[in-house]
């Protein structure tokens, strides 16, 4: 039998020792079992026998460690290294063990350390990426102000700028480029294709030190007309249409409405102003433009300069002062308001992003608290579930350095795991992000995990493993053996001191959740206030479909009239269509270009300022439902040739004819009008729209006539009886029928358009309230925890009152009080920090105040009941304790 | 390295002969010591092996179990075996010196 035993305990032992020893050790302790012994001497040598056996193996895996150490020929530096493989083997081991323990730690580690380098990501492509340019420090981003109409960061008018290119020493040269991507089509192979055509002055590329990967760049004097035949292709454009011929340089290309010769090709990545761009073409202003007025009054190009040699923004800011105001003095017609001013590139790609970059990083900050602070919590309460077992070993002399050191390779070992987990999350993340152009910048810069990201990710799980590790390893190491062994004894819990530790991180999670679930609470306030705003149109089974009339084949306004005119009377006709129209830019995608006016009659001085304008027809407000609040629509009367009539919305009519009635008055788009000044009449008022987003409110908008202010490009709203998008194949069949050259350029639902002019609350809200929903349950993880451990401290003394005859009630009171103390503690703290945290975001709330007390209360409630729910489950199994088990258990 | 007393006890039954495990304990009992359970013992060897101090040797000629594996003292054994001797001895003249350990000290 004891041979038996023999062979068992070694087959559970290390297969070398085994392999090499066992058969040898087994011959020898048969030949000692046959030697005679008295039957008290015989059951003594077996017991013998088994103990040395067990106890050879186990010091055998000791050994190992030992000559392992020996072996590596480790010298001092190693030896405090050394008998780590062991405690990663041996933490392993303890995990292993603890499958449940160990999940929960990596789970929310990488939950927390994936957000972190997914948001990092973003951060870092905006925020300290290098521009791709040559010396992109240098780069300023030039602009026009005009504080009465409201304009803070404008396009500028080029006349202007080429004063400023020439007169401002501190900048060694200013190009203009149109941030408006323009779409041309070009006919390859008889198929039409779309272009993103950027038009820029010749000096565009030696401004931003970008050289042409084939040919050459652009020269400054072929910005002008005669000289602009002339185009440079991006490289995705080179690839896609011209299969990346190598012979490109040279040949010419029909685009838009003429044939311009390529004479470079930008180097991949290079896609500035934008990804849209697939060709730079000079802006061929007419050579005496400098000297036409509208070359002063419209602004429309924007400036891009770089800094001379040793200058800084603040000191070309300076010089680009002086010649603003010499240039109000020249022109007071077009300058007398007009300002500028510079600031570096990348702070103007960054301006509009900044704000909800920070939020992001700010919350997700606090998300990688709260997984340290958990995982702490774990340890802690697993620390003082092994406090017996640490205790044993430092009473039979393992060095509290070394007990400490096999805690903190638990950690350690937690965040290497956690930490790869998230950052595939987070590549995860990086993707679902990078999909989303509502927080994208154009152009400069694009998301990818990169080496930054990824030591960030690594020194975020090392910095945890170091934060949650460090706590048990400290009660570890200054542990009173003695005293662990008694109260571990008698309770299996944490000590007093323990317990309060866990409990200040609870409430400082329940605290760091109520910010995080406060934000996202105001997001979904903003969000559900953004969806009630009425956008003054009809969004439902509305498609709209941008398409333009070329010219070569449609070259007389006449014949791009008819054509518009056919395609919607054959639309029409088609079922399930209700109506058609046309507008320059439909509603919610921006505003079209602004001017001031003056009606007749008034005097000089009285003008109105920043109105804008969309060109439309009587089919767009029909086909959006928009309601005519007084006099007319446009009819198909107001021909090309009948007197020019204006439609204006409510806004209009109120901010610029207070008291007076706008019908029948003429208006011209003037400052001050002239015999030359071209008047409209107006003869209707329509019902505000919301021109660019839901938040702003409507802007003072006039409609000209599409018949009279004809555009080749326009978009067709088409109404439908049911769904928008079944709308679709008519269009693509209608246009083909008449002419199958002619490509579709946008096509989108109302509905969606309307969704995504609040993308960018979407995104804020969809992350913050993942980011709320992650710290919720970590939270009930942390209360439930807390509680169930000082429930279990308890036991004995439960048992007693029970004993005692104290009712459920009491009971469950006793501990829910406890555990309710810390998350009471968690709230106010919370909501004293929120009082001045929420201020981050209130540039995204619409509606509702940082400090709304409906929200707050609302959260705090939810967060009191989630704390109690995660109270009472270890507050109703103490009260459901049997007094005489829980007394026995002593 | 450490000298555990059963590893003495080990150097010391080999120290005049090539022994198989058996034959070890026997030494170690026939001289009056108390031999150590068969597991301890071998974990020695495996231990002392790895260290240097004894080696598997052929049995020899006049075996009477020819399957037996045999073990030898090295010669780093045989330095270790003398070093701890010398030292115990040292320890030993200082003990009498001190008059303990003589039956008659009591």
């Amino acid at each position: 039998m004891t041979r038996a035993l023999l062979r068992s305990i070694l087959r559970l032992g290390p297969a070398v020792f085994r392999e090499r020893y066992g058969a040898e050790l087994l011959a020898v302790h048969d030949e000692r079992a046959r030697e005679p012994r008295s039957v008290p001497a015989r059951a003594v040598f077996a017991c013998r026998e088994v103990a040395g056996l067990i106890v050879a193996q186990t010091r055998y895996l000791a050994l190992r460690r030992r000559w392992a150490r020996r072996h590596s020929g480790a010298g001092a530096v190693g030896r405090a290294f050394a008998g780590l493989g062991g405690d990663v083997r041996f933490g392993l081991r303890t995990l292993g063990r603890s499958k449940g323990f160990a999940a929960a730690a990596i789970a929310v580690l990488a939950l927390g350390i994936g957000a972190n380098s997914a948001i990092f990501s973003a951060v870092n492509a905006f925020l300290f990426r290098p521009l791709p340019f040559d010396d992109a420090d240098r780069l300023v981003m030039l602009y026009e102000t005009n504080p009465e109409f409201g304009w803070e960061h404008a396009q500028a008018a080029p006349a202007n700028v080429l004063d400023w290119r020439e007169q401002v020493d501190a900048l060694e040269d200013v190009a203009l480029y149109s941030d408006f991507v323009d779409e041309a089509t070009l006919i390859l192979d008889g198929e039409p294709e779309l272009l993103g055509i950027a038009s820029v002055t010749g000096n565009f590329f030696d401004v931003l030190g970008a050289r042409p990967a084939l040919g050459r760049g652009l020269s400054w004097d072929e910005t002008w007309e005669g000289r602009d035949g002339v185009v440079v292709l991006s490289h995705s454009a080179w690839q896609r249409h011209f299969g990346g011929d190598p012979e490109i340089v040279g040949r010419s290309i029909s685009a838009g409405t003429e044939t311009r010769q390529v004479v470079g090709v930008m180097p991949e990545g290079f896609a500035f102003p934008s990804d849209d761009v697939d060709i730079w073409a000079p802006w061929g202003w007419e050579q005496g433009a400098r000297e036409q007025v509208w070359f002063r009054r419209a602004h429309f190009a924007r400036p891009i300069g770089r800094l001379a040699a040793g200058v800084d923004a603040t000191r070309a800011d300076a010089a680009l002062q002086v010649v603003v105001e010499r240039l109000k003095i020249e022109y007071p017609e077009t300058n007398r308001v007009m300002g500028a001013g510079l600031m570096p590139l990348r702070d103007f790609l960054i301006k509009d992003v900044r704000a909800p970059l920070y939020v992001l990083v700010g919350a997700v900050g606090l998300l990688l608290l709260l997984a340290c602070i958990n995982v702490a919590n774990l340890m802690l309460v697993r620390a003082s579930d092994r406090a017996r077992d640490v205790a044993l070993r430092l009473a039979v002399g393992a060095g509290r350095g070394r007990v400490a050191r096999q805690m903190l390779v638990e950690g350690g070992l937690l965040a290497l795991v956690g930490g790869a987990l998230g950052l595939a999350l987070g590549w995860i993340g990086v993707r679902a992000l990078s999909t989303q152009r509502s927080v994208g910048i154009e152009g400069a810069t694009e998301i990818a995990l990169d080496a930054r990201v990824i030591l960030f990710t690594f020194a975020a799980a090392v910095s945890s493993a170091l934060l949650f590790g460090i706590v048990p390893a400290l009660r570890a190491a200054r542990g009173d053996v003695q005293e662990s062994l008694k109260e571990g004894g008698r309770a299996g819990g944490a000590g007093r001191r323990g317990l309060r530790t866990a409990g200040t991180l609870v409430a400082g999670q329940v605290a760091v959740t109520l910010l995080l679930v406060l934000g996202a609470g105001l997001m979904v306030r903003t969000f559900l206030e953004l969806r009630s705003v009425d956008p003054g149109f009809t969004k439902e089974s509305v498609l709209a479909v941008q398409f333009s009339v070329p010219a070569g084949r449609y070259d007389h306004r006449d014949d791009v009239l008819a054509f518009q005119d056919e395609f919607a009377r054959l639309l029409e006709a088609r079922p399930g269509i209700e109506r058609v129209g046309f507008v320059a830019r439909p509603p919610l995608g921006g505003q079209n270009w602004s001017s001031q006016f003056q009606a007749e009659g008034w005097p000089p001085e009285r003008v109105g300022v920043e109105i804008w304008h969309r060109r439309a027809d009587e089919g767009y407000f029909e086909a959006l439902d928009i309601p005519l609040i007084r006099g007319r629509h446009f009819t198909p009367d107001d021909g090309p040739e009948a007197p020019l009539v204006v439609v204006i919305n409510e806004t209009f009519a109120s901010q610029h004819f207070p008291g007076e009635d706008p019908i029948g008055q003429r208006i011209a788009y003037d400052r001050s009008a002239t015999a030359e000044s071209i008047w409209y009449e107006i003869v209707g008022i329509v019902a505000d729209q919301h021109q660019r987003t839901l938040t702003e409110p409507p802007h003072a908008e006039a409609f000209e006539n599409r018949r009279q202010d004809w555009g080749r490009t326009n978009w067709a709203v088409v109404k439908t009886g049911g769904d928008a998008s079944s709308a679709g194949g008519a269009v693509r069949a209608v246009l083909a029928e008449m002419d199958p050259l002619i490509p579709i350029e946008a096509m989108r639902p109302m509905q969606e358009v309307w969704r995504s002019s609040m993308a960018r609350w979407e995104f804020l809200l969809t992350l913050l309230g993942v980011f709320a929903v992650s710290a919720l349950l970590l939270a009930i993880v942390g209360v439930y925890g807390v509680t169930a451990q000082a429930a279990r401290k308890r036991t004995h003394e439960i048992g007693i009152r029970v004993a005692l005859g104290a009712r459920t009630v009491e009971v469950l009171g006793l501990v829910l009080r406890q555990g309710l103390t810390f998350v009471g503690a968690g709230l106010v703290v919370g909501v004293g920090l929120s009082l001045v945290a929420t201020r981050a975001i209130s540039s995204f709330l619409y509606g509702v105040e940082p400090t709304d007390p409906l929200t707050i209360g609302l959260v705090v409630g939810l967060l009191a009941a989630v704390g109690l729910a995660a109270c009472l489950v270890p507050a109703r199994r103490a009260a459901a304790v049997d007094p005489a088990s829980s007394l026995r258990s002593e | 390295m450490e000298i555990t007393p059963l590893t003495y006890e080990i150097l010391l039954a080999l120290a005049d002969e090539n022994r198989h495990g058996y034959g070890m304990i026997k030494e170690i009992e026939g001289r009056g010591g108390t031999p150590p359970s068969t597991g301890a013992m071998y974990l020695a060897l495996h231990r002392m092996s790895a260290e240097g101090l004894v080696k598997e040797v052929p049995a020899p000629s006049d075996s009477d179990d020819a399957r037996r594996k045999y073990y030898a003292l090295t010669s780093r054994g045989q330095e270790a075996a003398e070093r701890e001797t010398r030292r115990i001895s040292r320890l030993l003249e200082t003990a009498r010196a001190k008059k303990l350990g003589k039956e008659d000290a009591a």
